[in-house]
């Protein structure tokens, strides 16, 4: 096979898993899930395949007219670099490690065709994001991975809960993207193409053509996508959907395909939106960190660090450094599907039970569970040596030569996300079952240890760039050696970060042990400072400014457009043409009695009348 | 007494009348085409006579061009009056009303 061959099995094995099991395997769950699992395992492979070409060939560009409109010819097409192996290794990987946890984890599940199905085409669309070489490409990708995450976190559709999610996530999702496309066409206006290396190619010759509004347009993709301030209400509820979904989408790729793509088009931002980004990240960061110590249900915490996480990862392609950003998405993917997969795993032991505050004593019911969840723990604060410590660590190096301000929020960002993970281990680990479900847990079964197993290996080496395979992370290589252009003031910072940053998660998990205490049956903040803990609960109101607005103003809008529509267009224009024409029709046809008579009177009155015309007699 | 325009005319005008009343005031479709012919030839009577006192041609070539058509007129009208009496068993016009609305 060729590398353009390989990569298109890639793409399309999992269109052909999913479009089979819609066809045939629907009511025949096990075998869906089987053959899903089967080709997450062949994309695993194909992808090893690809990235073994690279090293052996070079990048790989290779593309197909799609559409031709005039002029505009839309490609579909590959480019496979350095970057996008990564991203691939990464996806793959990860996807398929959530797929077989998922085997164990939706074995009880009646809609398990479904739920396969949708982890099919979910693969297929980030996998079209990865490889995709045009913007047009992406975001075709883009709309179907929003699609798929609809179709997954509406899941449980009997419940309220999963389907209001559902939808809201998809129509925050349609906010972004409208930016999104709006950016494309102007990019394609500007530049005239919207192939990737072209756009490149044209703004290195010239970089007079950098626009401003087309990087704003395009950021607010990445915004909806990777549910940044204010588009991010839609990750917390997201949360409805099965725990490996929650792991799948909500932490390792989907909301990462935002990040991915301004990584792609990093070229495009002048210096002004970059300032931007790295001060909406930085927000973000802050911003869920604190609303994650209002929040009781496991996963909901996870969601909240996750979207902390995502600020960082914003922060650093804000702050330029883009391979940083990509470092982080990867190891983050690691240890975030490790903490997700955990906490199903637990979820699972628990008989479904999610508020952590009716848990405890988990660590000696589920062992493995508990000390792989405990290695993601450590990498997500950044323990020195685990996967998130290098990542974070040259995030904070990064904000600290750039000025104090972000360094110093990043850091307290790192300090919450210790306190915040700490509350969640000391609470659910350690003391006393506090419910019938989690007296009862069990270990899970094998195969939702393994993927945990392989996961709690990979957040404590995948930071380790140095065993990375070849072509792999040569984005990051180039940041990094960006990052140390200035040696002496990167050593100092690297001896600050170092030491800020070991204090951030020592404190953190030690203050938030003695501050929750172990097992504690319900959340200290809440009887000790109430009006903190509603507010932190409150999460700043968006969800009710936005109800607000949505019903409140949006929805009067729309009934008054919807008079309009039923007055104006309906009744008047409409009807009103009808009824016209009506009322002549009723005329002409009294008119019409089928009398012979009749009518040579009428052809008389004609005659009368013509002839009174033709002799100009005044009528 | 000599006879004149005049009288052509008169005369012409009373057969037109006599065909204007049959066709609107007769029920049977024969009659009221016979009707018709008449006010054509009504009409022919006028050229003619109009014709013989302007001492041109024009009225007559007139009425050789109305004579053909009506010919031509009849032979169809008469043969639509037969289907009509096949299909319906009349033609009596009171009882040809079923394009009234």
């Amino acid at each position: 096979m060729t590398a353009a061959q390989i990569l298109l099995a890639t793409l399309l094995t999992p269109l052909l898993s999913a479009v089979f099991i819609a066809c045939f395997l629907r009511r025949r769950g096990v075998l869906a899930s089987y053959l899903s699992v089967a080709a997450a395992a062949a994309i695993c492979a194909f992808s090893f395949l690809a990235i073994r070409g690279l090293a052996d060939e070079g990048t790989l560009r290779a593309s197909l007219d799609w559409l031709h409109f005039g002029d505009f010819t839309a490609s579909m097409g590959f480019l496979f670099d350095g970057t996008s192996a990564t991203m691939l290794t990464m996806v793959a990987f990860v996807g398929f490690l959530i797929h077989l946890f998922s085997l164990g984890y939706m074995a009880d599940d009646k809609a398990r065709g479904r739920f396969f199905g949708g982890l099919s085409i979910f693969m297929f669309s980030m996998l079209g994001i990865v490889l995709a070489d045009n913007l047009i490409m992406i975001f075709v990708f883009w709309e179907l991975v929003g699609f798929s995450s609809y179709m997954l976190i509406g899941h449980y559709l009997d419940t309220d809960e999963a389907a209001a999610a559902s939808k809201k996530a998809f129509i925050v999702n349609r906010i972004g993207d409208l930016g999104f496309l709006v950016g494309i066409a102007y990019a394609y206006w500007h530049f005239g193409t919207t192939n990737l290396e072209a756009l490149e190619s044209a703004v290195s010759l010239n970089p007079g053509m950098i626009n401003t509004a087309i990087a704003a347009l395009l950021m607010c993709g990445f915004i909806g996508k990777s549910a940044q301030f204010p588009l991010h209400v839609w990750l917390p509820d997201a949360m409805a959907g099965p725990t490996p979904v929650s792991a799948l989408i909500h932490a390792a790729t989907m909301v990462a395909a935002g990040v991915y793509f301004l990584i792609r088009i990093a070229f495009l931002f002048p210096e002004s939106v970059l300032g931007w980004i790295a001060i909406l990240g930085t927000s973000v960061a802050v911003y869920a960190g604190f609303c994650a110590y209002g929040q009781n249900d496991i996963k909901k915490i996870l969601a909240y660090s996750t979207l902390s996480q995502l600020g960082y990862m914003s922060a650093a392609f804000g702050l330029g450094f883009p391979g940083i950003a990509l470092f982080h998405l990867i190891t983050h993917a690691f240890f975030k599907a490790l903490l997700f997969l955990g906490a199903g795993s637990i979820i699972h032991g628990c008989h479904h039970e999610q508020d952590i505050f009716k848990m405890g004593g988990i660590f000696k019911k589920m062992p493995i569970t508990s000390i792989t969840f405990l290695v993601g723990v450590l990498a997500l604060c950044g323990v020195y040596g685990l996967a998130g410590f290098y990542s974070k660590d040259a995030i904070l190096i990064a904000a600290g030569l750039q000025g104090e301000v972000l360094f110093i929020l990043l850091t307290g960002g790192a300090f919450l996300t210790a306190g915040y993970m700490g509350r969640l281990v000391w609470i659910v680990f350690f003391g006393a079952p506090k419910s019938d479900a989690a007296a009862h847990a069990h270990e899970s079964g094998l195969t939702m240890l393994v993927p945990l197993i392989v996961l709690g290996v990979l957040s404590v080496v995948g930071g380790w760039l140095q065993i990375w395979p070849e072509p792999l992370g040569q984005i990051i290589v180039e940041s990094q050696h960006a990052l140390h252009q200035d040696q002496v003031a990167y050593d100092a910072m690297h001896h600050t970060v170092l030491i800020w940053g070991s204090a951030a998660w020592i404190v953190g998990l030690i203050g938030s042990l003695f501050f929750y205490g172990l097992g504690a049956k319900q959340d200290r903040l809440e009887t000790r400072m109430q009006p903190l803990y509603q507010f932190l609960k409150a999460r700043l109101w968006f969800d009710e400014i936005y109800g607000f607005y949505v019903a409140k103003i949006q929805q009067r809008l729309a009934v008054m457009l919807s008079f309009l529509d039923v007055f104006l267009i309906k009744g008047v224009i409409v009807r009103g043409s009808a009824g016209l024409v009506g009322l002549v029709g009723g005329c002409t046809r009294a008119l019409h009695v089928g009398n012979i008579h009749a009518y040579v009177y009428w052809f008389l009155a004609g005659l009368i009348l013509l002839w009174a015309l033709a002799s100009s007699l005044p009528l | 007494m000599t006879i004149g325009l005049n009288d052509f005319l008169i005369v012409a005008g009373l057969l037109f009348a006599v065909g204007l009343l049959g066709v609107t005031l007769r029920q049977n479709t024969l009659v009221i085409y016979m009707s018709l012919e008449l006010m054509l030839n009504a009409v022919n009577l006028a050229f003619v006579a109009f014709s013989r006192y302007n001492g041109t041609m024009d009225g007559n070539l007139f009425v050789f061009f109305i004579i053909t058509v009506a010919a031509a007129e009849v032979a169809l009208g008469l043969a639509i009056i037969v289907a009509l009496f096949r299909r319906r068993q009349s033609v009596m016009v009171d009882q040809l009303n079923s394009l009234s609305h």
